[in-house]
């Protein structure tokens, strides 16, 4: 009970008071109040974990965290913080340079699915029940289709409609393989058969092989729609680029996360059996093909959240390698990375459209000139995002290549050093384009400091993850 | 030996690979309903060969919500909008169909490799309906253009999938089984919102003309 209380209370009476027909300022000062108290609920209640010894907490039969969902349970909350509270600054600037008109009707929906949607994502990784685990993760589509859906547009509306119908079909495989899992359970291993994570990892080896490897491949499938790998990544454009950019940034930094994290539940169980070849080489280079198609796919981009868009499916390739490789800490460590820099990036890209009111490429130009502050905090997130020494994700994906080096997968290695090559000449030459140059016309009326607030604590974070030792010492060995 | 289950749940197979073959909506949604009551009426059986009460429950929404519920909601929708016939697409219905009751042979074929389920006393029949009401689906999801079509196809690999755990493990554990359904229902109900935005933003309710975004 005092679990779900403390799991559920604020983003549901956020989410309430925010739908209700208080002033917009009123709510959007209980948003913040609410993902903020939030994030220090959930930290508090897995605070056994993430501080002492305790490698798991159980809360009630279906529902626990172990150390691995804790630290993406702070991550998530710490993403969705960071972005809902830029959301306000983000709104008010779009009606007043935008040349947008926001009903205060439209941004209270918003802020009443976006708070759902992270309560959707929080259940992901306290759910110790594969079945709990699906639905949860069904549950962030439906939630975050109402975030994508916000201008009300055409081109939302064809976004959204792709997005809930894809990845609806995808995780609708998921759920056959959930089964497949829940089936291969019942021959013997547990009677009457069990969705639970523990006791079907306590009885690995007796679970029905061949039902399990077929619903570890359904799983990978459904969940592997859900975080955009190629070449089930369709609907994950189109749905970054359309919605709102502090949407955008919780479906990059917070919703990818969820759906590789139901793959590594998955693929932490098959590990155990004596099955294990099929969840180490399929992850490893399926994930470092879509890295490679992501750059490629990069190369040629019109649209300004679209490359941050491929840019995170590139992302999604490496920590499904690091899945692959079966460390959740390299996974945990990329992930973080990622999500630090790209949600920077995001927000600020919805400041540079409001700008510049296009999200075409070709039009953005002279950013320095127009703003350097902006220019020189976008400059950090796109070097931090590709993985450029001192940021993070250069420790990270240092780490992935060694290790999937020491792995024998030598031509993974191979596959990932060409990707993150071409994304690393793609991004610079896109960024390039975009910082330096004149603008193409008069940009006026820039707005004060507070819309850089979040994008350049940030910046300062991934600077931080990258110089110092820190991921290290707050990552106890999982 | 057949069970009776195993003749619902196959029959609810045979009627969904009938549906191909219609572009009539209103048809197409009366036999989505028909399909979904049979596997209603399979699960109903199950729970009285098995004495599980959960999957009582569990028949009883799916015969309230499932086969009576959404084609009732999808038929509003549609009269709403005045579309009664889908414009398909790719493959004319009659061959669709004909690939349908093809693809009823071949899940034949795939499932008879599954090992036999511990749980539920049905031989294969069941697992090879739900995998036939799975290509059904995606049938349906490729051969139709209209939104309604879309959600309908999508409607019937879930049933596939749902027959599929019904006979190979005696239904999901009930609060999963309660989560799918609610996930499934809001999803239904969301879908069918947009298909109205759909169609007073384009005028039209194909969602195969929607690909402005595409690159």
């Amino acid at each position: 009970m005092e679990f779900f209380a403390s799991l559920c209370a604020f983003p549901v009476i956020g989410a309430a008071l925010s739908a209700g027909n208080f002033r917009i300022e009123i709510v959007r000062r209980i948003v913040i109040a609410a993902i903020c108290l939030q994030a220090i609920s959930a930290a508090i209640l897995c605070s056994p974990v993430l501080l002492e010894s305790v490698p798991i907490l159980r809360f009630t039969a279906d529902f626990a965290v172990d150390r691995i969902g804790a630290y993406f349970l702070m991550l998530t909350n710490f993403v969705a913080a960071c972005s809902l509270s830029h959301a306000p600054t983000f709104f008010r600037n779009e009606g007043l340079f935008g040349g947008k008109v926001i009903p205060p009707q439209h941004e209270r929906l918003f802020y009443a699915s976006a708070l759902l949607f992270v309560l959707a994502m929080n259940f992901v990784f306290v759910a110790d029940n594969l079945g709990l685990l699906w639905v949860s993760i069904e549950a962030t589509t439906l939630f975050s289709a109402g975030l994508v859906y916000f201008s009300r547009d055409k081109h939302a509306l064809e976004a959204t409609w792709k997005y809930l119908m894809v990845c609806s079909v995808g995780i609708a495989f998921a759920l056959l393989g959930t089964i497949l899992i829940f089936a291969s359970s019942q021959h013997g291993a547990i009677s009457g058969g069990s969705l639970n994570v523990r006791e079907l990892l306590g009885c690995a080896s007796h679970l029905e092989p061949k039902l399990l490897e077929l619903g570890y491949i359904f799983c990978l499938l459904g969940y592997g729609t859900k975080a955009g790998i190629f070449p089930l990544h369709t609907w994950l454009p189109d749905a970054h680029s359309e919605a709102p950019a502090p949407a955008s940034a919780m479906l990059s930094g917070a919703l990818l996360n969820c759906a590789l994290f139901a793959i590594w539940r998955v693929t932490e169980l098959v590990r155990l059996t004596e099955h294990h070849g099929i969840c180490e080489s399929v992850p490893v280079v399926w994930g470092a093909l879509t890295a490679l198609a992501a750059g490629l796919l990069l190369v040629h981009q019109y649209g300004i959240k679209r490359l941050w868009a491929y840019s995170s499916i590139e992302n999604v390739g490496i920590m499904l390698v690091a899945i692959g490789l079966g460390s959740p800490l390299l996974f945990f460590l990329q992930a973080l990375n990622h999500s630090v820099a790209k949600v920077a990036l995001f927000l600020l890209s919805g400041n540079i459209i409001q700008y510049y009111k296009t999200k075409d490429l070709s039009q953005i130009r002279g950013l320095l000139q127009v703003s350097p502050t902006g220019g020189l905090l976008f400059a950090i997130g796109a070097a931090a995002v590709t993985g450029m020494p001192p940021f993070g994700a250069f420790i990270a994906e240092w780490l992935i290549l060694a290790k999937s080096a020491d792995a024998t997968q030598g031509i993974a290695v191979g596959i990932l050093l060409v990707a993150l090559a071409v994304c690393f000449v793609a991004v610079s030459i896109h960024v390039s384009r975009i910082l330096w140059g004149a603008p193409k016309h008069e940009i006026s009326q820039l707005g004060g400091f507070s819309k850089y607030l979040i994008p350049s604590l940030l910046c300062i974070c991934t600077i931080v993850l990258g110089l110092t030792a820190l991921p290290f010492l707050l990552v106890k060995p999982i | 030996m057949m069970s009776s289950v195993d003749l619902s749940v196959l029959s609810a197979a045979v009627l969904a690979c009938l549906m191909v073959g219609t572009l009539h909506l209103r048809l197409n949604l009366w036999m989505y309903g028909a399909t979904t009551m049979c596997i209603a009426l399979a699960t109903a059986l199950t729970a009285q060969t098995h004495a599980e009460i959960n999957l009582i429950c569990v028949a009883l929404l799916i015969a309230v919500l499932k086969a009576a519920g959404i084609p009732l909601f999808l038929l509003w929708t549609s009269e709403k909008l005045n579309v009664h016939r889908d414009v398909g697409a790719m493959i004319p219905p009659p061959l669709a169909m004909h690939l349908s009751i093809g693809l009823l042979a071949l899940s034949f074929i795939l499932t008879r490799g599954l090992p036999a389920p511990e749980m539920a006393a049905t031989g294969w029949y069941g697992a090879a309906a739900g995998i036939s009401l799975l290509f059904t689906g995606l049938v349906v999801m490729l051969t139709r253009r209209l939104a309604i079509g879309q959600i309908l196809g999508f409607l019937v690999i879930e049933n596939g999938i749902y027959v599929f755990a019904l006979t190979q493990t005696l239904g999901m554990p009930l609060l999963v089984e309660m989560g799918v359904l609610l996930d499934m229902l809001v999803g239904v109900m969301f879908s069918g919102l947009l298909v109205f935005r759909i169609q007073k933003s384009f005028e039209h309710i194909d969602v195969a003309q929607l690909t402005s975004l595409k690159e």
